[in-house]
């Protein structure tokens, strides 16, 4: 997916009624298939910015191109299925629906957006062998653990293959072997010709190489 | 798919909240029971005074006397009949070509709080063809002979009540029913002669001897409290006063009439109202008035009920919003895996839907079963036929009320889910 945000401004309000600027005049062209690295301490902007270019937040000002979808204008109901349909979202934590089983926390998504493939159940059990995780398609997420959890969201993302993968600190708090199983999976998502946003202060990604890097203390490009 | 899931969501989601969803069911379930009860029991109420009143058409009964007290007094065995009637209306009218059949009613003594009434043996065999016990020797049609005046007809239930079997002997306190001055009457016994099957009326709970008893049993007390008087002193016998009300010889309580046309009934009304020492009431249009008069006890209740459902509905309402906040988080992953606001409302709005549709549901069964299984206890103890599982029109109105009730909730519920920026509120944490 080609991503091109043009002078993306965004405020949120403070506590005490004044504004705390986040994102000021920010314009960046992202060719698909490369890689955007986000780096910044906390609350620099960082997931405001994945909020932003996904949809969820709509900027104060400027305009986010993706291939040729002015996402700005979309109602958010059409934000909401463009979501599903292009962007895989991987979190630091928090990122299994606990009223489905691993199995339909891979395929829920598509399913609310009415997008399943024919052969989706076959495809699901694929990936979960894939990630590591076979035989584990009926249990509930509160059954696993922390590494096993994230290990079945970045199942999620490959079941999706979306063109577009937001990635906020994957692998903070995971044990070695699920660590390399998410950088194992961003890798080939990136290999098949998705677009990455990450921001992540593992050093399992110093090698992932970069298009660009966006610094957030700075407000520059690296 | 998209609404399997749907469902699953809130399948979960009641699981993991499945005491509070019990609750709510159970709070809904417990005003709608007494709704379903309040509903049945009046309806069962009001049929039971229709019913009754369908026999006679016309009561006449001593100047002075109120429609209400006749009917109450004649019919439905409550309340104390207001002076006497001279005998001779009774044969008159029974004479009468407009009437077809007339009944004399003499009340004086009761039994155990029941009033003890005094009729004849047709009027036994118009209310109660048959008898579940009858003694030997005692004649189907003259049940009450004039030959042995203490015979004594029991409805099903006073005997099924008291224990009482044909033969056996009861002694009747003088007095009406709650007058101060009642006292024992040892002198004079009944025996049970027969015991009438159920006929579902207050008849079922009433005594029956023949009406010259009464007269017999007046003419010895007038002697005894003259005797006394004479022999004493006395100016008033202790027990003997305020008797001026009990059907002495050539008088009755009242007389029951049944006509031949409505016309006749409404002649008779005028004729017998107007001059003559006597009252007379049509009963179809006061037992209209008492049941108008039911109707509004209904609605009041009916009123006490929605209330309570009301208020029970709101109670559920702020669980709901404690749920959805609890669920915050979980929705906004939701949102961000593209699943939009409209999808997650409606596990919201179904809850909210199964909650109160559920509550209404138990409501409805439980009300109707415990209707069914204390109907034997109402009915030997309060006279009331309860038809169980009737559909009462409150409970309909309260369906009715209640599903919109909660489809309004549930749509709030929608709303504060579809207006909540849940990715802000994430952002912000």
């Amino acid at each position: 997916m080609n991503l091109v945000l043009q002078n993306i401004s965004k405020k949120f309000k403070n506590p005490d009624g004044g504004d705390l600027e986040i994102l000021k005049d920010l314009s960046i062209d992202l060719k698909s298939g490369s890689v955007l690295r986000l780096k910044g301490p906390s609350g620099s902007g960082k997931t405001t910015f994945m909020n932003i270019v996904s949809g969820l937040i709509l900027p104060d000002s400027g305009s986010i191109l993706a291939d040729k979808i002015e996402i700005t204008r979309l109602s958010e109901g059409d934000r909401d299925r463009f979501r599903a349909e292009n962007i895989g979202y991987i979190f630091q934590t928090f990122n299994l629906l606990s009223p489905f089983s691993v199995i339909e926390n891979i395929y829920a998504p598509l399913a609310f957006a009415g997008k399943l493939p024919a052969d989706y159940k076959l495809k699901a059990l694929e990936i979960l062998k894939e990630v590591g995780l076979g035989g584990l398609e009926n249990r509930m997420p509160y059954h696993l653990s922390v590494g096993q959890r994230q290990r079945v969201s970045v199942a999620r993302v490959l079941f999706a293959n979306p063109s577009l993968i937001l990635a906020d600190e994957p692998t903070a708090s995971l044990d070695a072997v699920s660590a390399k199983t998410v950088f194992d999976s961003i890798t080939k998502c990136r290999k098949n010709g998705a677009t990455v946003v990450l921001a992540s202060h593992d050093r399992i990604f110093d090698d992932f190489k970069a298009d660009l890097v966006y610094d957030f203390e700075n407000g520059r490009i690296l | 798919m998209k609404t399997a899931f749907i469902f699953k969501a809130v399948l979960h989601n009641i699981r993991h909240r499945w005491g509070v969803f019990v609750i709510s069911v159970l709070a809904i379930a417990t005003a709608f029971t007494f709704l379903s009860a309040v509903g049945n029991i009046t309806f069962g109420l009001a049929s039971t005074a229709v019913n009754s009143s369908l026999s006679y058409p016309l009561i006449i009964g001593p100047e002075g006397s109120s429609d209400t007290q006749l009917v109450m007094s004649t019919i439905f065995n409550i309340d104390k009949p207001q002076g006497t009637l001279d005998y001779k209306i009774y044969e008159k009218l029974k004479e009468d070509k407009r009437v077809t059949a007339a009944f004399p009613i003499a009340r004086a003594d009761s039994y155990m709080g029941i009033p003890i009434t005094g009729v004849n043996s047709d009027f036994i065999n118009d209310i109660s063809k048959s008898f579940v016990l009858k003694q030997d020797g005692v004649d189907q049609e003259n049940v009450l002979s004039d030959e042995d005046l203490h015979r004594a007809v029991l409805g099903f239930k006073i005997a099924q009540r008291y224990g009482l079997k044909t033969g056996d002997q009861f002694v009747g306190s003088h007095g009406h029913v709650g007058d101060e001055n009642a006292h024992s009457h040892a002198d004079f016994s009944y025996q049970v002669a027969a015991i009438m099957n159920p006929v579902h009326g207050p008849e079922d709970f009433s005594i029956y001897i023949n009406f010259k008893a009464v007269w017999k049993i007046h003419e010895r007390h007038g002697e005894e409290a003259e005797e006394y008087e004479e022999h004493e002193g006395h100016e008033g016998h202790e027990g003997h006063e305020g008797h001026e009300d009990h059907p002495v010889q050539g008088k009755v309580s009242a007389v029951l009439v049944k006509t031949v046309n409505p016309v006749a009934t409404s002649e008779l009304e005028r004729e017998y109202s107007t001059g003559s020492g006597s009252t007379a009431t049509d009963v179809a249009k006061t037992v209209r008035r008492i049941v108008q008069y039911m109707n509004k006890a209904e609605s009041a209740a009916g009123f006490f009920s929605y209330g309570t459902l009301l208020i029970v509905l709101a109670m559920v309402f702020v669980t709901i919003l404690m749920a959805i906040s609890e669920r915050k988080k979980e929705m906004a992953l939701m949102r961000t895996l593209g699943i939009g606001k409209m999808s997650i409302s409606f596990t919201v709005m179904i809850e909210t839907m199964l909650v109160t549709m559920l509550g209404v549901l138990a409501g409805i069964i439980a009300g109707h079963f415990m209707l069914w299984y204390f109907k034997p206890l109402i009915d030997f103890n309060l006279g009331i036929n309860l038809e169980p599982f009737f559909f009462a029109e409150v409970e309909l109105q309260g369906i009715i009320i209640t599903l919109i009730s909660g489809q309004i909730l549930a749509l709030l519920a929608m709303f504060r889910i579809y207006n909540m920026n849940l990715i802000e509120e994430v952002a912000r944490d």
